[in-house]
């Protein structure tokens, strides 16, 4: 009811004007304007970058096209129209200025992440850094170790020696040559003349002995050399001296020294360290020698 | 409303020349100065397009004062809806400007950053 009545009203507004504008039936330039634009507005990216402004500007124009429906070219629809056009164009302006904004922001934003990378690659190189420093200190430490273990192991080896050396003086002769440690038994302790068997006295004097040779460098290798003074034959002497030698290392291997690190060999006559025509002389040539080679030198300290 | 609207269109043929019933458009004119004096402080004389716009209000507010002076105050409003709508169109206008303008500090500052960063990486 409330429609037929305002179309009754427009369609005599609209002939009171027809009449004023002789029966035109174009639209007022200003209203093509403002369709024109939204047209273009509504097809570009202000849709997306301003739909608030642009929906304002198209109820606008609504207006303006309701104004001209019912009341044709009149003053009112031209200026809805021409609102139209601006409120077009405001949208249009605002929308990108939001994506000048948006693209400023896309930039400071990049720039904060570079420096972000930046502090991150030079926080990451320190920690590199912090690592490497780390992994020396320990490798430091580890060789510090290693060195005080070589040099703790070389002070015990050398106390032992001097153990074993202070022992074995009670008894023995024990001097140092380039063979190494040699521990002289006299001949007259060990054996009766022309045998090669042990005597009892002599076994408790070979126990002294291997306990003072297991305190050696338990790497350290050793000789029984045996020696005859110069009476007899060469041959027997040799064959005696070879026995006597076999005998105290075959005594000293069961003693507890390990049977590779021992061998035994006989000198005969040969050698000799005193004069053979006195009995002084004979008696100090008659002996078995003890060598004990130094250690292995690649295993001591570089 | 739509009836009043519609009686007010048909009633102001009818009217013809007795303009003087309307009164004068003072808030509008108020308003559309406001908006130029906004447009004027944010820079619209700086950019070419908000530039325009604002020259377009200025003069139908001149005009619409006229209007007002010979008792045309239908015109005068009608003038001055139109240069609020192209004072506020300069507003946008000039704050398009500025926000070109601090996107290209932004973009040039970040050249100058990456520039630095390079000379940095060389001296490294």
């Amino acid at each position: 009811m409330k429609t037929n009545r305002s179309i009754v009203l427009s369609i005599a507004a609209t002939g009171l004007l027809g009449f004023a504008a002789c029966g035109t039936t174009f639209p007022p330039q200003d209203l093509v304007n403002a369709r024109t634009a939204f047209a273009r507005a509504n097809s570009g990216p202000t849709p997306k970058s301003d739909p608030a402004d642009l929906h304002s500007a198209k109820e606008q124009l609504d207006l303006a096209e309701a104004s001209y429906a019912k009341d044709g070219d009149t003053q009112y629809t031209r200026d809805q129209s021409y609102l139209a056009v601006r409120k077009t164009e405001l949208a249009e302006v605002v929308g990108r200025t939001r994506q000048s904004d948006k693209e400023k922001n896309g930039v400071v934003n990049a720039m904060h992440a570079d420096e972000k990378q930046a502090v991150a690659s030079t926080s990451a190189e320190l920690g590199r850094t912090r690592t490497q420093l780390a992994n020396q200190n320990v490798a430091y430490v580890a060789q510090g170790t290693a060195l005080k273990d070589e040099k703790s192991r070389r002070q015990d080896a050398e106390k032992r020696a001097a153990q074993a050396s202070a022992d074995l003086a009670k008894f023995a002769t024990v001097k140092q040559d380039p063979r190494g440690m040699v521990i002289t038994l006299s001949g007259s302790i060990l054996f009766e003349s022309a045998k090669w068997d042990l005597l009892p006295s002599a076994q408790l004097k070979l126990n002294d002995v291997a306990t003072a040779l297991i305190k050696e460098d338990p790497l350290s290798k050793m000789v029984v050399e045996g020696y005859t003074d110069s009476q007899g034959g060469v041959s027997y002497n040799q064959e005696l001296s070879q026995h006597r030698a076999q005998a105290v290392r075959d005594y000293l291997v069961t003693r507890g020294i390990a049977g590779d690190r021992i061998t035994a060999q006989g000198f005969g006559l040969t050698h000799s360290i005193a004069d053979n025509k006195s009995p002084e002389g004979r008696a100090n040539n008659r002996r078995v020698e003890i060598v004990v080679q130094p250690t292995n030198p690649t295993l001591s300290l570089r | 409303m739509y009836r009043s609207l519609i009686s007010l269109v048909i009633m102001v043929p009818l009217l013809g020349a007795c303009g003087a019933s309307v009164p004068p458009p003072t808030q509008r004119l108020a308003d559309a100065q406001s908006a130029t004096r906004s447009a004027r402080e944010l820079g619209a004389n700086n950019e070419p397009s908000a530039q325009l716009s604002l020259k377009l209000a200025d003069e139908q507010i001149s005009q619409a004062q006229k209007a007002i002076n010979d008792g045309d105050n239908k015109r005068a409003e009608s003038l001055l809806v139109r240069a609020k709508a192209d004072a506020e169109l300069a507003v946008a206008q000039s704050r398009e400007r500025g926000a070109k303008i601090a996107g290209q500090v932004a973009v040039d500052n970040s050249a100058a950053q990456e520039t630095t960063n390079f000379n940095q990486g060389a001296e490294r």
